[in-house]
Parts: C-alpha cells; structure tokens; sequence
C-alpha cells in the first residue's frame, strides 16, 4: 500500500445553531441549522418519502458533491451510529398498532441504515463501491478507514464519506434514563467531506492518520496515549482538541467525531490554526484520534 | 359523502407526506396517479392499499380493478362506500 497523501477537498455540515459556547445545560438539545431541502432534493417525490435523518444527510452529501465539482466521486461511504430513527420508531409502532399486520412500506424502506449513501448514488448518478458502516462511535472512523484504504490501494481517487445521526424524542428520553445526559447536551447533525489522493487550490487540510482503542481510561492514561502517538507521528507543536472543546457545541452522538472533523479542516484552510491537530473522541467506551495537518 | 372525501384527503396526506398540499388542494376528480394529478406511483398504491383495508375494512380482491377504483379521490370514496364493511 503507498503512503499516498490524502487531501480534504470538500465538506459540508449541518451547524449547530450556535458556534460560540452556551451556557452548558446538560441534556439541552442541540439544534442544528437544515438546509434549503427544496433546493439540494428538487424531486417532490423523492423528497416527500425522506425522513428528517433522511433529508438532513442527502443534502449534506450533495452539498458536498457540489462544492466539488472537479471529479465525479469513485465511492460513497456513509456512517450512523444510531441508524434512521424516526422511520424505524414509525415502523416499529405501526408493527404494534396493527397487531404486526397491514404494515406500511415507505417507513421500512427508508428505515434501513444504507438508505443515505443510496439516495446520494441515485441522486447524484453514481454508480460506484457504496457502503454504509454502523459501528456504534466507531462508524464515522469505520468509514473513513474505508476511504483510506481504497486511496491508498488506488482503487479510488476522490471519496465521498459522511456520518449522519439524528435525535428523537423517544431515543432521548431512553438515554435519558441511561444517564447519558448527566454531563453532555444531545446532539445530532450531519457532517459529510471528499477525501482525495490529488491537492486543488480550496483544499483543506491532509490527512495524516487515525487511531481507534476500546476500553476505560484514566485521564492520565489517554494523555500518555496522545503523547506516544504524537511521539510516533514525530510531531511537537500540536493542537489536541478534546471531546469538551466540540461537544459543547455538537453535542454528544456517536457521529460527533465527523462534526470534530469538518470544523477542524475548515480552521486549517481558514488558517485559524496553523498547527497540526489531534482530535479526539471518546464515547461509551470507544476512543478515536484523527490526525489532521495543514496543505 | 363530503366527509368521506375530507376524510380520504387527509389520510391521503397524511400517510403519503404530502408537503404543501391542503386538503382543498386535491380535486375530488382529478388523476391521482401520473404527472398530471397528484403524481403518485406504485409505492403509494401501496400506502392507499393499507388506508382501505385498515380504515375500512376493504380488501380489493381483483387487482385489475385497481386502476378505476385509485384514478381519483371521488372514485376512491364511491368504492368505498359501496363496500365498506367498518
């Protein structure tokens, strides 16, 4: 495999509707600014069976695809730790309400965790290697491993991937009891970037290299861990970002790495940060760092 | 009568997701299905299916009937009147 240089060269996110950081209140409910759906999804058809998490990840994929117009992408991989939601709670309470008789298809199809990275083929014509992963926090990495590997082996040259989750009432309320808004505010967005083996003038940043470990760790202990890979990387003066620097705005999903993501490129290229930037991400027991560099 | 087409419109928008469409939007005669109704298709075929069969207990036995009995809301609530059994 060649240690080919990968290039963020579009994103495109759904922002929370506010960047600087609020009062932290937690179990608040981050909300996010959607996009113009009429605009990005013409087809009244098409549009009128999409869920929000539906919507909300097809027009940030093809605001992505826009921004980019240099190449049509060879893959599109799509990440979601929680899955369509709202279709699926629609489903499973129709499957109650009728005693599991006369269910209704619109919800089970678009229910299904790859139907995302499938509207985005469709609507954008693409016929290329299409996957979907749904590894609870790990998803967002999953896929962008994915990515990685399919530039460096030269199976692709410009890759979509994006992460998209959403929060309902009903799951709320479930994590609720779980106690997993004791310290975080719930969020959700949908965060999508193109990475590419070949640098444009709007590039934002490289990618340098991720890293993915399970298990309970001390503070002290996830230190250490950046140290030595930092140490490894051969690098000194870094930005780290920590889950309370973008949780704070983002919220807490299993996708908020992809959020972390985005806005970490966007500083790069705005030249904000001039360093390179370690993020990292924990979330019930799962821990990432993605290592981002300036062109 | 009148209540039954008030009714099947907002089942219909309902179920189906008809954004931007008023009840007094859908002409009592006009196509439902192609571009120059409604625009539905065969997956809201399945949909309406469902919104007779739970809303009024009626199972269409031949589906070659399909055609007349979907062509507009005023058909829709003319069958289902003639065979409504709840």
């Amino acid at each position: 495999m060649s240690k080919q240089t990968i290039y963020i060269n579009s994103i495109a996110s759904t922002l929370p509707d506010t960047q600087d950081s609020p009062e932290f209140v937690p179990g608040k409910q981050v909300s996010i600014q959607e996009p113009d759906y009429k605009t990005l999804i013409p087809d009244a058809t098409l549009r009128r069976r999409m869920s929000r998490i539906v919507r909300m990840g097809v027009a940030t994929g093809m605001q992505c695809l826009n921004k980019f117009p240099n190449a049509p992408v060879d893959a599109i991989l799509t990440a979601t730790g929680y899955g369509c939601l709202g279709d699926t709670e629609k489903f499973m309470n129709t499957l109650l309400d009728n005693h599991e008789q006369m269910l209704t298809p619109t919800a089970f199809i678009q229910s299904t965790f790859n139907t995302i990275g499938a509207q985005i083929a469709l609507l954008s014509k693409n016929h290329g290697y299409n996957n979907t992963y749904t590894h609870r926090a790990f998803s967002f990495e999953s896929a962008l491993l994915d990515a990685i590997l399919l530039l460096r082996e030269e199976e692709a040259s410009n890759v979509l991937v994006g992460a998209i989750d959403e929060m309902t009432p009903t799951v709320y309320e479930i994590l609720k009891r779980l106690g997993l808004w004791r310290n975080a505010l719930a969020g959700e967005g949908a965060n999508f970037a193109i990475l590419s083996t070949t640098a444009i003038p709007e590039s934002y940043a490289v990618l340098e290299g991720i890293e993915l470990f399970n298990g309970t760790y001390s503070a002290a202990e996830i230190q250490e861990r950046i140290h030595n890979y930092l140490v490894q990387k051969e690098e000194k003066n870094v930005t780290v970002l920590f889950p309370s620097d973008y949780k704070k705005i983002c919220g807490e999903y299993p996708t908020a790495m992809a959020y972390a993501f985005n806005t970490c490129c966007k500083h790069l290229q705005s030249g904000e940060i001039k360093t390179p930037i370690l993020v990292y991400n924990t979330f019930l027991g799962n821990h990432s760092f993605i290592f981002l560099k300036p062109v | 009568m009148e209540q039954l087409i008030q009714e099947l419109k907002a089942s219909l928008i309902e179920a189906l997701n008809l954004e931007d469409i008023t009840p007094e939007e859908i002409e009592n005669n006009a196509p439902l299905f192609g571009e120059a109704g409604l625009g539905l298709d065969s997956i809201d075929a399945l949909e309406i299916i469902l919104i007779l069969e739970r809303n009024y207990g009626i199972r269409i036995a031949n589906p070659a009937e399909g055609k007349e009995i979907f062509y507009s809301v005023q058909t829709l609530a003319d069958y289902i009147t003639a065979n409504r059994k709840q």
